[in-house]
């Protein structure tokens, strides 16, 4: 296991060497930077050049870049050119927030997701399931601006239960406050993919309900509800758990939209700032973080996989 | 008179929706008793597994199931879900076929076998463990405090089966159903298992249904037979006298149609046709298109016969069961492929071997290997069968794939017709495919189901760039003519067709090229017995016609008995053993090649009794951690101390035809040849 794990730590080196090497050349190849916006409309070609020298961008590219990845592999992700702060320092403020999000949003999905998937997965074709289908596909259809929208409508606006804009509060400092804030985006996110998790674990329940090892659980004259519950469901989860990692990552970086409809304090709006002002030490870091979490849910999703699964050995 | 454990009267099974229903099972009678052993005999959709699931109530949904089955004095057809739950584990236990499948994968051997006991009441939790040690132990299963604790994957094959038998009687059940029971085992671990369930149930004096194609096993270990066809029993008597004296035309032609283990027979005599399929069964008696006392007469079209009694015990369904033909069976002798002149080789393998490298650790180092192919020898010459045979894991698949190039060889050498073929670019490597092909075993995993059979046996010419050479449209044409499918087809796709007829397009694509050398790995393993025979046939035929040499990879020792010039034995990656057929045959000397033999089931009860029999123990090892000098001599019943310090090497045993790879090659003592009469033997 420590030998897997080492080994995937190993692979991660390439892939941000490859992702950091990509941004760099992206961002280069786009008009623009962002010494116009700091210094001004009325600023002076000598201002400008004095700016950008202060920050080090009157040199060549790659030694822009290597100075930038040495900095970096010592832990030094510079400083936020707009933000005048130390990058690491302003994503280290937005991360809890993101990860909490995260976290309420994924278990808001399963809440939702599984007990869908069962209900509708027993009965293939009944009435209980093609309402629950059509169910799933409203939820993944419906865009999350829009359901994002409403429930402020709802619940903030008409119902005045919870708030419009939600902040960041610490769930071990206030769990009230914490879940007031956190309800309207966990469920614009959680619903969403709970559509997906619902029809993933559906297929995967109704394929392992006709298992031949189910047969052998009947024949033991097993109850039911045995059955399902111990002998299906273990086996469905395991492709099930992929998805459920793959979506949780992708609330890392990818809730853009809803942590802007919220005024949610999260990386991914950080970042969407960082690329209107061209911060390019702050975009690398975002990626870099963003990318190191994506990999690291899912390296904790492949460990689970070896405890639910026996049959797997990462030796 | 004791009454019966299971009672079955008028069971009808359709399936699908209203108006659409098909079939499956259409008037099934029959009783079984205590301590009895029932074989039901048929081939795939003659409705002998759907019969076994009505007897649980574990058919589907779709299904709607008519007529009473009383199982312990309940009828099953009215029971309530609960008491069926209740019955089931209780009064009784099932077998399926494969043990990979039927055990949940994820949960450990020792709580599914005790989980049944567990939910209906009579076992507490904290004795499952302990009760799961002791129903391993009773299967002969070594460790089974540790092994109970373990999944099943990390059980061998003959062991899960074993696991699942324990499964099946830990309720002490009146009633074993097992369906194909050995059908996914190798041939020396269907002996262990067939010992391990006839020894249990005798102890526990259950009743057992058990549900084969395979009427060696039949002739093993039943009592009484009962041959379904088109959803009907057609015949049931006692195993003897199925055997000497059927009394229905298709349980004659089966038993004429298999080839036998222990005589060097004639040409096999197929059933013409397919079985019929449940939803389009021929009107009148089901059987009468493809019989061959029946077919045409107006009687037959016209009328399903019943279900009669001919004898005492027995019963035939057959307008002229009274008035069958004497049995005769066509002697022809089996035409010698011209092999007798001395050619040069066609194929010669010399020392190959095959090792893929063992990898573990963070950088993923080589650590070991796994020697699959470790040092065959061998050829075949222009017109000739060699057989390679041996149990899953012996390498025979292996050496086929690296003589066509399709893994790389670790060592040796390959030459084909003169030429060396091992290693060679990919263009030249071609080119000599030209002249060897590869049939699959499985046909309905080797045919693109989205090209016509027509694209399908012209790829290969297309590949080659000699289509419009080698006659285009026409050559296709000739090529479905010569493995007997009809020009109609060519336009269908996979799908349309029947197992049979699918591996007649697979062979007819292997031919397309006009090679000399065709590879058949396990051509009939999948297929049904009456459709094996026809298979068979083709390919001699074809050899014939063709001069063709094959070289014939199989596990089934009839089969391979019956097509074969020259047959090897290998085990764990070598050649135990070569000769001629019925050297081989007649006279093996390798004593895994002699216990390999006595395991296999003879069709023929009279000598089940009596025939000399070496059970093996254990299974074949891990190939990555081979035992040391002989591999064979942990399970060998010669085995001395020299056997576990050198390797033998691969000789001429004395001044026979035959090579081998034993310290102690010889005869079994007493006995010339393991199917003739002998006392019981048991390898320790």
């Amino acid at each position: 296991m420590i030998g897997f794990v080492l080994r995937r730590l190993l692979q991660l080196v390439p892939v941000l060497l490859l992702a950091s090497t990509a941004i760099w050349a992206m961002i280069y190849a786009v008009p623009g930077g962002p010494i116009g916006a700091i210094a001004g409309d009325n600023a002076s070609p000598e201002q400008i050049a004095a700016a950008t020298a202060q920050f080090g961008l009157d040199r060549p590219v790659l030694v822009q870049y290597a100075d930038w990845l040495w900095n970096a592999i010592r832990g030094d992700f510079g400083m936020s050119i707009r933000g005048r702060a130390p990058v690491l320092e302003l994503i280290g403020q937005r991360l809890p927030a993101t990860l909490q999000l995260a976290v309420a949003a994924t278990i808001v999905s399963l809440v939702i997701g599984i007990p869908v998937a069962i209900a509708s997965a027993l009965r293939p074709g009944s009435w209980l399931d093609r309402i629950l289908s059509g169910w799933s596909a409203m939820a993944l259809g419906v865009p999350t601006f829009w359901l994002g929208i409403l429930l402020i409508l709802v619940f903030a606006v008409e119902l005045r239960w919870l708030p419009s804009a939600s902040a960041y509060v610490p769930i071990w400092k206030d769990p009230l406050g914490a879940i007031r804030n956190l309800a309207l985006p966990a469920l614009t996110l959680g619903i969403y993919v709970s559509g997906i998790l619902a029809r993933f674990l559906r297929a995967s329940l109704v394929s392992e309900l006709r298992a031949d090892y189910v047969r052998t659980a009947r024949s033991k004259g097993l109850p039911e509800r045995q059955i399902v519950g111990v002998h299906i469901l273990r086996n469905a989860l395991l492709p099930f758990i992929t998805i459920v990692g793959l979506m949780m990552a992708n609330f890392i970086g990818g809730a853009v939209v809803t942590e802007a409809v919220f005024t949610y304090p999260g990386i991914g709006r950080l970042l969407i700032q960082a690329i209107s002002t061209r911060d390019y030490p702050l975009i690398q870091g975002c990626i870099v973080v963003i990318l190191v979490l994506y990999i690291a849910i899912n390296m904790a999703v492949d460990v689970l996989y070896a405890y639910i699964d026996p049959r797997i050995d990462y030796r | 008179m004791v009454d019966p454990v299971l009672s079955v009267r008028g069971l009808k099974v359709d399936f699908g929706g209203e108006g659409r229903s098909v079939p499956v099972v259409r008037g099934v009678d029959f009783d079984v008793y205590p301590n009895e052993v029932l074989c039901i005999v048929g081939e795939s959709g003659s409705g002998k597994s759907v019969t076994s699931l009505a007897v649980t109530g574990l058919l589907s949904e779709t299904a709607r199931v008519h007529g009473s089955i009383r199982l312990c004095g309940i009828d099953v057809t009215t029971a309530d879900p609960e008491t069926l739950r209740q019955m089931r584990g209780r009064d009784v236990g099932f077998i399926f076929q494969d043990p990979t499948t039927t055990l949940n994968p994820v949960l450990t051997v020792g709580r599914q076998i005790t989980e049944g006991e567990v939910a209906h009441g009579r076992l507490k939790k904290s004795g499952a463990h302990a009760r799961a040690a002791e129903l391993l132990r009773e299967v002969d299963i070594a460790d089974p405090e540790g092994r109970a604790g373990q999944y099943p994957h990390q059980f061998s094959g003959g062991m899960r089966q074993r696991a699942v038998i324990a499964m099946a009687m830990a309720g002490q059940p009146k009633l074993i159903i097992a369906d194909e029971p050995t059908t996914a085992l190798d041939v020396t671990v269907q002996a262990q298992v067939l010992a391990v369930l006839a020894r249990r149930q005798a102890e526990m004096g259950s009743a057992v249904i058990l549900i084969t194609h395979d009427l060696g096993v039949v002739a093993e270990v039943a009592n009484r037979v009962a041959v379904m066809y088109g959803g009907r029993i057609v015949e049931t008597a006692p195993v003897a006298e199925i055997f000497a004296n059927p009394r229905h035309p298709y349980t004659r032609a089966l038993l004429r149609s298999i080839p036998r283990i222990d005589t060097s027979d004639s040409r096999l005599d197929p059933i013409p046709g397919q079985p019929p399929i449940p939803g389009a069964l021929p009107k009148g008696c089901a059987f009468q298109p493809r019989c061959a006392v029946g077919r045409d007469q107006p009687l037959c079209k016209a009328e399903d016969p019943a279900l009669v009694a001919v004898g005492d015990q027995r019963q035939s369904a057959c307008h002229f069961a009274g008035a069958l033909p004497a049995e005769a069976i066509a002697a022809e002798p089996r035409i010698l492929a011209a092999s007798a002149a001395k050619h040069e080789p066609l194929l010669v393998v010399d020392g190959l071997r095959v090792h893929f490298p063992v990898k573990t650790g963070v950088l993923r180092r080589t650590t070991g290997w796994v020697k699959a192919v470790d040092g065959v020898s061998l050829s075949v010459n222009p017109g000739e069968t060699v057989s390679l045979v041996g149990e899953s894991g012996c390498g025979k698949t292996t050496t086929g794939r690296a003589i066509m190039g399709l893994v790389r060889a670790t060592g040796g050498s390959i030459h084909f017709g003169g030429q060396s073929i091992r290693d060679l670019d990919h263009g030249t490597m071609r080119k000599a495919r030209r002249q060897m092909q590869y049939v699959f075993q499985d046909p309905y995993a080797s045919l693109n189901p989205v090209l016509s059979v027509e694209d399908i046996v012209a790829e290969p010419l297309r590949i080659h760039g000699l289509y419009d050479e080698m006659g285009g449209a026409r050559r296709i044409a000739e090529l479905f003519d010569m493995v007997g499918l009809s020009r109609t087809m060519l336009g269908r796709y996979p799908s349309e067709f029947s197992g049979g007829q699918k591996q007649r397009i697979g062979i007819a694509r292997a031919l397309a090229l006009q090679p000399k050398l065709l590879i058949l790995d396990e051509p009939v393993a999948a297929l049904d017995v009456s459709i094996q025979a026809q298979v068979i046939n083709l390919l001699q035929d074809l050899q014939r016609e063709l001069g063709l040499a094959y070289l014939f990879i199989a596990h089934n020792l009839s089969v391979v008995r019956h097509v074969s010039d020259r047959v090897a034995v290998m085990y764990l990656g070598r050649i135990v053993e070569e000769s001629s057929r019925d050297g081989l045959y007649e006279l093996p000397v390798h004593p895994y090649t002699q216990s390999l033999l006595s395991a296999a089931p003879v069709p023929d009860p009279a000598v089940r009794d009596t025939r000399r029999r070496i059970v093996l123990e254990g299974e074949i090892p891990n190939p990555a951690s081979p035992p040391s000098g002989c591999t064979f001599h942990p399970r060998c019943f010669r085995a001395t101390e020299i056997c576990s310090a050198n390797a033998p090497s691969f000789d001429r045993y004395l001044d026979f035809a035959t090579r081998t790879a034993c310290h102690h090659a010889g005869p079994l003592e007493g006995r010339r040849n393991v199917f003739a009469s002998g006392a019981m033997e048991i390898a320790s």
